[in-house]
């Protein structure tokens, strides 16, 4: 008879262009080091350019198990959009992880709420456009998903060599991002 | 070393990897959401591997183009979805006709004509059938991961190959588009199948000879043997004929071919259906939201199980009558107005069948079809 599967459901929601997909293709890299197996997917719209846009990571050990999201539980937000369209499938108490500039408005309770400045630090450390690889370090150390250093080990073989050392420096701001934690 | 190696795959790269590692060496195709990917990933692997791709202006030369090559030898592909798999079915019919081997992806999207190129659908599942005109036989395979895109891509150049027929590998824009861990075999130990080439007296040679599993030998070109490649009905010999029971026994052996081979052919994968009192019949992404619906309906105490046709047409009667022989009820749940039910119907009778459908662009999720069997259960 049929065993229910461990089975885990994570987003990265935000706008066309925030490097949400590759983000998670690093994540699936580096649980695929750990061993697990895993199905990603994501919005299939012209939003590279801005609008709601997701990448989703269902990690199971049946293989053949649905590989869509029905209830995520853990979800890192770049854009109030990504974040108000999200909403719907998130699970009660999720862990939820918001940027604080560019989520201003998030759900005042109900979830695992963790307000960080991640677009923020992201500029500090180098570039706007690494804010997805802050949010992933994050998520990977809130959500205790993998250790760290199987994360940079995936971040040096998902990214081009040339940008290996930022998105390295990425990885460690947003693991070592420890924000407000306010709700619940 | 035959160890095989774990990678993560997106669909559509698993069907070009399937393709070139079952020894596909041409693709003409138009590319087409959400079918994209194959062309693009195929104009990559193919000068690698010796291969030709062509970019046609259109899907009826694409096809047109792929028997050719075929026609001359080679393995070989095209790759579409709705619109351009409406066009391909004149090509199809001659395909069939003229007995040549070439597979034909069609990754479905919603229909009718450009409907909804990013959104996914199952609407096609009528027309891989019956799509070309007259009474023709053909294969197609509905994988339902990214793993059996790579696999069943495999079997379909083995299928055409062995049986000189299109097989259509018919798949949704989810799986299309998902990446997922899969296991590939190193490339060397691929079964592959290649067709029977004619061989021995030049002068007697009849290029559709009926033979013993109803698979004529082809004349492979500049070998000496006779090629005579007509879509009019045609005799043993090549020639058109319209003597009625000559043109009788044309039509049937085309048809037998497959019906006389089904259990090569046919392939089904069941979960949890031993004391099934409700039997899902899904294919593709909704197979995939079903398997989660029986272990949600099972863990409530519902007794549900699966019944998944891997091979679509010719449709695993024979299976599917042993599947749902003790069941009080079927639910065929499908991304169309009901298409795949009426297949079920057919086989079981309508009195059991109940459908679930959806015609919006959005895949059918486990909680559908856990709320439709609490309402037929009920």
């Amino acid at each position: 008879m049929t065993v229910h599967a461990h089975r885990a459901e994570i987003r990265l929601a935000g706008s066309g262009g925030q490097g949400l997909i590759t983000g998670m293709h690093i994540l699936f890299r580096a649980l695929a080091i750990e061993g697990k197996r895993a199905a990603q997917s994501q919005s299939y719209e012209p939003t590279s350019r801005g609008g709601f846009c997701y990448s989703d990571l269902i990690v199971s050990d049946d293989s053949g198990d649905y590989p869509l999201a029905t209830g995520l539980g853990m979800v890192a937000a770049l854009s109030q959009i990504g974040l108000d369209r999200s909403l719907a499938l998130i699970k009660p108490g999720a862990l939820l992880i918001v940027d604080e500039r560019l989520v201003p408005e998030p759900p005042r309770s109900g979830f695992d709420l963790h307000v960080l400045p991640m677009a923020a630090r992201a500029v500090e450390v180098g570039s706007p456009r690494i804010a997805n690889v802050v949010a992933l370090g994050a998520l990977a150390h809130l959500g205790r998903l993998v250790p760290r250093e199987v994360l940079e080990q995936a971040v040096r073989l998902e990214t081009p060599p040339k940008f290996a050392d930022l998105n390295l420096a990425a990885v460690r701001e947003g693991w070592g991002l420890v924000g407000a934690r306010v709700g619940v | 070393m035959t160890t095989p190696s774990l990678a993560s795959l997106h669909g559509n790269r698993a069907c070009a990897a399937g393709a070139i590692a079952a020894g596909c060496r041409f693709f003409a195709g138009y590319p087409i959401t959400p079918s994209s990917e194959i062309a693009e990933q195929m104009s990559r692997e193919l000068p690698r591997a010796e291969g030709v791709f062509i970019q046609m202006e259109d899907e009826i030369s694409s096809l047109a183009a792929v028997i050719g090559a075929s026609l001359g030898g080679v393995k070989a592909m095209t790759a579409t979805s709705g619109p351009g798999f409406s066009l391909m079915q004149e090509n199809l019919g001659y395909a069939a006709m003229t007995e040549v081997p070439c597979v034909i992806i069609n990754v479905m999207r919603g229909g009718p004509s450009t409907g909804m190129p990013t959104r996914p659908s199952q609407s096609d599942i009528m027309q891989t059938r019956w799509g070309t005109h007259g009474d023709h036989p053909v294969i197609v395979v509905a994988p339902a991961s990214v793993q059996e895109i790579y696999d069943e891509t495999i079997r379909a150049f083995n299928l055409a190959e062995e049986f000189r027929t299109p097989v259509i590998v018919l798949y949704d824009e989810v799986i299309a588009h998902l990446l997922e861990s899969v296991v590939l075999p190193q490339r060397d130990t691929v079964p592959t199948l290649t067709r029977k080439w004619a061989s021995g007296e030049e002068t007697t040679f009849l290029p559709y000879a009926v033979t013993e599993d109803g698979v004529p030998v082809m004349a492979r070109p500049g070998d000496g043997h006779r090629v005579h490649v007509t879509g009019l009905t045609h005799t043993p010999d090549g020639f058109p004929t319209q003597r009625p029971d000559l043109a009788a026994k044309a039509t049937q052996r085309l048809l037998d071919k497959i019906e006389f081979n089904r259990d090569r052919i046919e392939r089904n994968e069941t979960f949890d259906l031993e004391d099934a009192d409700v039997v899902i019949v899904a294919i593709g992404i909704v197979a995939r939201a079903a398997r989660r619906a029986v272990q949600e309906l099972r863990s409530a105490g519902l007794r549900v199980g699966l019944f998944r046709p891997v091979t679509l047409w010719p449709f695993p009667e024979e299976a599917l009558r042993e599947a749902a022989a003790r069941a009080k009820c079927l639910l065929v749940p499908e991304m169309n107005a009901g298409q795949l039910a009426l297949e079920v119907e057919r086989i079981v009778g309508p009195d059991r069948v109940a459908r679930l459908n959806r015609i919006d662009g959005e895949p059918i999720a486990p909680g559908d079809i856990v709320r439709r069997i609490r309402e037929i259960a009920a």
